[in-house]
């Protein structure tokens, strides 16, 4: 049996992480709770993200948590055309056929990964990844509490987005009727393009924040998507605040499973919790009919 | 709830008569024993693998094509099979049929197990779902120390050579096309169409929709496990990375969009087509997984029936006399 500090460190770290996984899961979370669509290439947005924080420091120095909103920014830029030239046209065509364009993305932005960056694992190497904060006996590295306190303050950016102002008024109306929404004068396909940049970009600046404090590979991004699922499960859809609540939990639960199983069993934790709320409990899921 | 293609019965482009239907059946299933004997070795192998691959692009499009239920977990039953079959060849001694036919079994109980969560929510979290379940059992094999961990396991038992390989699979073909005369051509057709187009309008007229995606979902499991155990059989070793890889649940879903999905060609036409372009860029696997994701969004766009839909199309219009509706 491990320390007590031991045990102590690892809950926290995974605390930490888990409010890291909440902000990449947010990414997830408004994608299918606005516009139903279950996007699996979120993973690879994640990936793409870490990447562009990577590429951004070796090129150009700029370290990437300077970098973030920037690297926001590119992923929304890039999931603009995904939405406009591959979504859009399938609107009324049911939701398996954006689904499914999303997987064959995903399969192509894997693979155009490991042919333009090698199949290697890669690091964001910085100094605070390394470096550990110590508190009395707790010591973690720097990273997870600065990654926890931005994708914490990210989150309620987006909780204040969706509650307070108008873009949020008119997001919640299309995702509840967006019939009704589109006859009241909500521009739909607007809020749906808005939406899909937003995730895309959250999904991207949590992939940084992950790719500085752990390590990633082109083929990273499933775990991810499976990983951030769970967390969708756990906090309940289009609950912003649920989000960071499962992330949380999930991050914990993570941390315990690979202290008393050993360090191969994380992700596990996560997907049988996942297949055990979809037998137990799929409420959790989404507050209407599926 | 809404689905790729539409519900029009599938019109099969061959002739409809129930005799030369048999008749030809009868006649390709005796080329395809007879054909490892004269074939080249390099043909025998790819021939093994388009088998191998019409069974699982079958399995999907029973589930996906007249069920509804889109599935990313084909992986999660191949490599269930896998290793079943080479754990009973390796500690029972028993032969390679009986290996498989349990297989089959586990499979088919996974399946029971894990339809309640899979199916309570439908659609889409069906997809996440068996994702899910692919990955948590890949990560099962790897970590829990039974299975030989990330290098896997050697099969010990004398193995059959390609030829004979060849003939299982074809037979293996032959029991997934009579599964798929019945899923497309009874009573119970009527009953999955019903269930994929609009499970409450079905369960309203008394169709038992949770039995009936129940059976599909076993049934397809079943083929999937013993495609697995005969993979397994031809590489004499597994490993949770190649048994449970992600390509075994793309590569069956890409064949039928490729190829049509809910028509009843579609698995073959796509076979091929996907083994084909898979042995012209065999050098550049990557390129190749690209390819098919951009082959994928293509079709489901502007073809969303495949390449069956845009051969009937083709006939209809030029020859509407030749392809009556029946």
């Amino acid at each position: 049996m491990p320390g007590l500090d031991v045990i102590v460190n690892a809950l926290i770290s995974g605390l930490l992480l888990g409010g890291m996984l909440a902000l990449t899961a947010l990414g997830l979370s408004i994608i299918l709770g606005v516009m139903r669509l279950v996007n699996l290439a979120h993973g690879e947005f994640l990936v793409a993200g870490a990447y562009a924080g990577l590429f951004l420091l070796q090129r150009t120095g700029i370290d990437p948590l300077v970098g973030l909103l920037l690297i926001g920014l590119i992923l929304a830029l890039i999931g603009y055309p995904i939405y406009r030239f591959l979504l859009a046209p399938l609107a009324g065509k049911g939701s398996e056929a954006a689904m499914m364009t999303m997987f064959g993305l995903s399969i192509i932005l894997q693979n155009l990964f490991v042919l333009l960056f090698s199949a290697d694992t890669r690091a964001i190497e910085r100094d605070y990844a390394t470096i550990p904060l110590m508190l009395g006996p707790i010591s973690v590295p720097q990273i997870y509490v600065i990654g926890f306190a931005i994708s914490v303050a990210l989150i309620m950016a987006v909780h204040v987005l969706i509650a307070r102002s108008r873009f949020g008024s008119e997001l919640r109306a299309s995702a509840d009727q967006p019939l009704a929404a589109a006859i009241i004068g909500v521009n739909v396909s607007r809020v749906h393009a808005l939406t899909f940049c937003l995730g895309t970009a959250c999904a991207g600046i949590g992939g940084t924040l992950i790719g500085v404090a752990l390590s990633f590979t082109p083929t990273s991004g499933a775990t991810y998507l499976l990983t951030d699922f769970a967390v969708i499960v756990l906090g309940g859809l289009g609950n912003v605040l649920g989000t960071l609540v499962g992330g949380i939990v999930l991050g914990v639960l993570q941390s315990v499973g690979g202290l008393t199983l050993g360090d191969g069993y994380r992700d596990l934790v996560g997907l049988v919790l996942f297949l055990a709320m979809l037998q137990l409990r799929p409420q959790g899921f989404l507050g209407s009919r599926a | 709830m809404s689905v790729l293609t539409t519900s029009v019965p599938e019109r099969s482009l061959l002739l409809h008569h129930p005799f030369v239907r048999v008749a030809l059946s009868g006649i390709s299933f005796a080329a395809l024993l007879a054909a490892p004997s004269f074939l080249p070795a390099y043909f025998v192998e790819i021939g093994f693998k388009l088998l191998l691959y019409i069974v699982l692009a079958e399995a999907w499009n029973l589930l996906a094509g007249y069920c509804g239920l889109v599935s990313l977990g084909s992986s999660s039953f191949f490599g269930l099979g896998a290793y079943v079959t080479v754990g009973l060849l390796n500690h029972t001694g028993s032969g390679i049929g009986l290996a498989l036919a349990a297989s089959a079994l586990v499979a088919m109980t996974l399946a029971l197990a894990m339809s309640r969560g899979l199916f309570r929510l439908r659609g889409l979290y069906f997809t996440v779902g068996t994702l899910a379940l692919a990955e948590a059992l890949r990560l099962l094999v790897v970590n829990v120390p039974w299975f030989g961990g990330a290098t896997g396991l050697f099969v010990s038992a004398d193995l059959p050579d390609v030829t004979e390989l060849f003939r299982d699979a074809a037979l293996l073909l032959v029991v997934a096309s009579l599964v798929m005369t019945l899923a497309t051509g009874s009573r119970f057709s009527v009953l999955l169409r019903a269930v994929r187009d609009d499970e409450d309008a079905a369960s309203q007229v008394g169709v038992r929709a949770f039995r009936v995606k129940l059976a599909a979902f076993m049934v397809a499991s079943a083929l999937i496990a013993i495609a697995g155990g005969l993979q397994a059989i031809k590489l004499g070793a597994i490993e949770p990375y190649g048994s449970f890889g992600l390509q075994w649940s793309v590569d069956p879903l890409a064949i039928v969009i490729i190829g049509g999905l809910g028509m009843r060609f579609g698995a073959i036409v796509g076979a091929i087509f996907f083994v084909a372009i898979g042995e012209l860029l065999a050098d550049y696997p990557e390129l190749h997984v690209a390819i098919t994701g951009i082959i994928l969004i293509i079709l489901i766009r502007c073809a969303p029936r495949g390449l069956c839909g845009l051969l009937e199309t083709a006939l209809r219009r030029t020859g509407p006399t030749k392809v009556a509706s029946s």
